[in-house]
């Protein structure tokens, strides 16, 4: 749980809220991804910062109202593996 | 090129040069396409190419190889008497492969008053059909296959080829063309039976008018008639899958893509017959 994670490159993604997803157009390899919740939430509460699983569910907790929030960090872990496996996060 | 006969068409944006080793499928394009502007200066974007598979087959069961600057490698070449049928597929071809001006959509499109009508789905969904019956009810005809996006302006370009007409739709169009519309029937192909018609003059002397996207529909035919609406999510994946160049525009297409979604109306229509759609149209078109 102490991995701290960042978003690759912010200003090369570019968000598109649709209806029940998000679609984040990655300029780097020219990829539309298309997420759900809570994928859009994380990367918002991210920012540019540098923060591990525990951090982000933290961040989250602050602005949503969180339905298993003991959960929240293994969840948001998840998330962030494979958003590290589609290039929109990295490990620091 | 040598030994090859050439035509030279002009098609909306693109101009095409068809390049082929019998002259039959050039004449049947000349007689169709007679009214379309000339080519100027000889110039083209796309070079299609209709070639024996073998050099033998030139004569023997002859056989048209389609080729030209973009071509699939595992195209199964087609008898001589679908000629026309491999001219129009080579220069389909050529647009899905290579076009990068505007994005492209796999739709029907018909305008009026300035506002685009689109009708995309997959084969047999009926957007040729409903695209040549409003062409002679006072709607002007943009395309039958591609509708072209332009990204910065927002605005659909024509691409009148002639209409692709399969199966039944040849006797429902039949009803209400004269003979002279039509280019010759084609039966047995890899689609069943094919028949072209020539667009009405006026989508052919206004090819160069631009129209706003103004509505967009997902027709399915053979359902009791009734309109849905459909979640932007599940529009955008479909349109990603109709269009043949989205990927290769990169961030362009994503644009373009995107504002369209988010900018115009769409439903999907349910529909038994012509007159059920042309219903359907007419109360959503007058609600815009």
């Amino acid at each position: 749980m102490s991995q701290l994670y960042r978003t690759t490159a912010p200003e090369g993604i570019i968000q598109r809220p649709l209806d029940s997803m998000t679609l984040i157009f990655q300029k780097s390899s020219g990829i539309t991804h298309m997420i759900a919740d809570p994928v859009p939430a994380i990367l918002e509460v991210m920012a540019e910062d540098s923060l591990t699983a525990r951090d982000v569910a933290q961040r989250l907790a602050v602005s949503y109202d969180l339905e298993d929030s003991e959960n929240a960090a293994d969840v948001v872990l998840a998330r962030l593996a494979e958003l590290c496996t589609l290039g929109l996060v990295e490990q620091v | 090129m040598a030994g090859l006969h050439h035509l030279y068409l002009t098609v909306g944006p693109a101009r095409f040069r068809v390049a082929s080793t019998w002259r039959q499928p050039l004449d049947q394009l000349a007689a169709l396409y007679k009214d379309y502007p000339a080519s100027q200066g000889g110039y083209a974007d796309f070079t299609v190419r209709l070639e024996p598979e073998k050099p033998w087959r030139r004569y023997i069961r002859p056989s048209v190889h389609i080729s030209g600057d973009f071509w699939l490698p595992d195209a199964a070449p087609l008898p001589l008497s679908q000629c026309l049928l491999a001219a129009e597929m080579g220069m389909n071809l050529q647009m899905a492969l290579g076009w990068r001006r505007h994005l492209l959509l796999h739709a029907s499109s018909v305008e009026k008053d300035g506002k685009a009508l689109l009708m995309t789905g997959l084969s047999g969904s009926g957007k040729s059909t409903l695209s040549a019956m409003l062409a002679e009810k006072g709607w002007r005809f943009m395309g039958d296959e591609f509708a072209l996006l332009n990204p910065d302006t927002g605005m659909v370009h024509s691409f009148p080829r002639l209409i692709s007409l399969k199966n039944e739709a040849i006797a429902a169009m039949q009803a209400i063309l004269p003979d002279s519309r039509f280019g010759p029937l084609l039966t047995g192909t890899p689609k069943g039976d094919i028949r072209h018609i020539i667009p009405p003059l006026d989508a052919v002397k206004r090819m160069a008018d631009t129209a706003k996207p103004a509505l967009l529909l997902f027709p399915r035919f053979g359902y009791d008639p009734v309109l849905r609406d459909m979640g932007k999510s599940e529009i955008f994946v479909r349109l990603t899958q109709a269009s043949t160049n989205y990927v290769a525009l990169g961030e362009t297409g994503f644009q373009a893509l995107t504002k369209f979604v988010d900018r115009v109306p769409t439903k999907a229509m349910d529909y038994q017959s012509g007159e059920q759609a042309e219903e359907l149209i007419d109360s959503l078109w007058s609600q815009l």
